[in-house]
């Protein structure tokens, strides 16, 4: 008889303890991890923001219902909820939530004062089934910014004066000059080196100089003109250039070869007039065609051709 | 003809950079003087309407702060309205903190006056535009001050921002923005 009483006292723990350890894993089958993430819970002023993160981990099938947050706006006369955000993830079998809620507090307390940021219940749905999970109100101080006993200035209760306009930046606008005026220097620079304006350089201008002189040369002095282009070529080349050197001549000065047939032309007819025979009576035409030439090689020289 | 393109594209670009040069330089010239109305703003002397109509929000800023000083409030908030709709977080904090700073003195000058009544709705747009600067920046030490001063300013105040915490979160809406004793009769 004692044997069967033990046996069914023994049988009833053992159902005690099954329906027991049901109940406490119901919560633990649904949300595999629940976290509250807050900040310190002292030291606050009115005006002053307050982040809480709620991170979720369900199990298969669970999903969050959005409705059961809070509301963005004003939740009671001194709070505020600004901002609330939602990302979801999937997990293995589950889902991860995480919601991140920004307060903002706008109570003026005399003296540090314990408040208390509203709990709610969150909501899950499971096959048509509603499971809650709360989260639990969280309490954290505030202090006053004033002293009891206000300060009196001469338009009474002291206050934080207007706050007045910083002035305009020009900063940006100074970088912009700075950055367009080096710019247009280098370019000038380039320029100038370009078209034999800068001193020193006495190779970037040596047909600018023949052109000055050919331009009051008759055809009286042709001889002249024709010499003083010789002079710029040989100038250039820092030796004489002849019609039968010429390919020398473009090999360390390709960018002539553009004007190869003008010059073939130059260099034969000035071999003709010095060296040829007497026959050839030089026209108004060739002084003009030796002066375009010269044009032409300068055009080179200055980089525009 | 690459040589030729090269050449007149240096040209083009010392053109082009000549040209961003002037129009810097005459950008530059126009800060400086709405730069210099801030200043004279600021200094105490009022500048003409035509100086304001084309001027940067900062200098017209600047006037609402000058005439806030004088105790021009009538047309210190319509500089204000109008400037609430210029756009950056900065700048219209710095603006809704200006407006609570004009209702606040207003408001306290009233009380002073003995004219508790005017002064209520006064308070609680302060408050409003208070709390408004610190929704966009919730470091504005200077608005966290000024909307304590607001809070604590007249005794009633005192009173329900002290009151129990269950009584607090009962009254969603605040408290001075609509004037007490208007009749609400139904349509």
């Amino acid at each position: 008889m004692q044997a069967l009483q033990r046996i069914r006292l023994s049988l009833a723990l053992v159902i005690v303890t099954m329906l027991l350890a049901a109940c406490s894993g119901a919560s633990n089958r649904a949300l595999r991890d629940f976290q509250v993430q807050t900040p310190r819970p002292f030291g606050y002023v009115i005006g002053d923001t307050i982040r809480h993160r709620i991170l979720i981990e369900t199990r298969s099938g669970m999903a969050l219902e959005r409705n059961s947050l809070p509301a963005q706006g004003r939740l009671n006369r001194w709070l505020q909820l600004n901002e609330i955000s939602i990302s979801e993830q999937d997990g293995g079998d589950g889902k991860q939530y995480q919601i991140e809620l920004l307060y903002q507090q706008f109570y003026a307390p005399l003296e540090v004062k314990e408040l208390s940021i509203p709990g709610f219940a969150l909501r899950f749905r499971q096959h048509g089934q509603t499971l809650e999970q709360p989260v639990a109100p969280w309490p954290f101080t505030v202090a006053p910014l004033r002293e009891l006993v206000v300060r009196q200035d001469q338009h009474g209760e002291y206050m934080r004066p207007d706050q007045a306009p910083s002035l305009l930046n020009d900063r940006a606008i100074v970088q912009r000059v700075f950055m367009a005026l080096f710019v247009a220097i280098s370019i000038v620079l380039r320029l100038a080196w370009l078209y034999g304006y800068l001193p020193g350089l006495p190779q970037r201008s040596v047909f600018k100089r023949a052109q000055r002189k050919l331009q009051n040369l008759g055809l009286q002095q042709l001889s002249q003109a024709l010499g003083a282009l010789h002079a710029a070529f040989n100038g250039l080349h820092g030796k004489p250039v002849f019609l039968h050197k010429l390919a020398e001549f473009y090999q360390s000065h390709p960018e002539y070869r553009s004007i190869a047939d003008e010059l073939a032309w130059f260099f034969d007819y000035s071999n003709r007039y010095f060296f040829g025979d007497a026959s050839t009576m030089p026209q108004e035409n060739d002084l003009q065609k030796i002066k375009t030439v010269c044009l032409h090689c300068r055009e080179i020289e200055r980089g525009s051709r | 003809m690459i040589r030729k393109l090269k050449h007149w594209l240096l040209w083009a670009t010392l053109a082009i950079a000549l040209l961003v040069t002037l129009t810097q330089l005459l950008q530059l010239y126009g800060l400086a003087g709405q730069n210099r109305l801030i200043g004279q703003l600021l200094a105490g002397k009022d500048v003409g309407a035509d100086d304001l109509a084309t001027s940067a929000p900062e200098v017209r800023m600047a006037r609402a702060v000058y005439l806030s000083r004088h105790q021009r409030y009538d047309e210190a908030l319509a500089t204000l309205n109008l400037l609430l709709q210029q756009s950056g977080a900065v700048a219209q904090a710095q603006t809704r903190y200006n407006l609570g700073n004009l209702y606040l003195r207003q408001a306290m000058e009233k009380a002073q006056a003995g004219n508790i009544n005017e002064a209520m709705p006064l308070l609680g747009l302060a408050k409003q535009a208070y709390r408004e600067a610190l929704m966009l920046d919730s470091n504005f030490w200077d608005a966290k001050y000024n909307l304590e001063v607001a809070m604590r300013l007249l005794p009633e105040m005192d009173r329900i921002t002290s009151g129990d915490e269950q009584d607090d979160l009962n009254q969603k809406t605040q408290l001075w923005t609509t004037l007490p004793g208007f009749p609400r009769g139904l349509p």
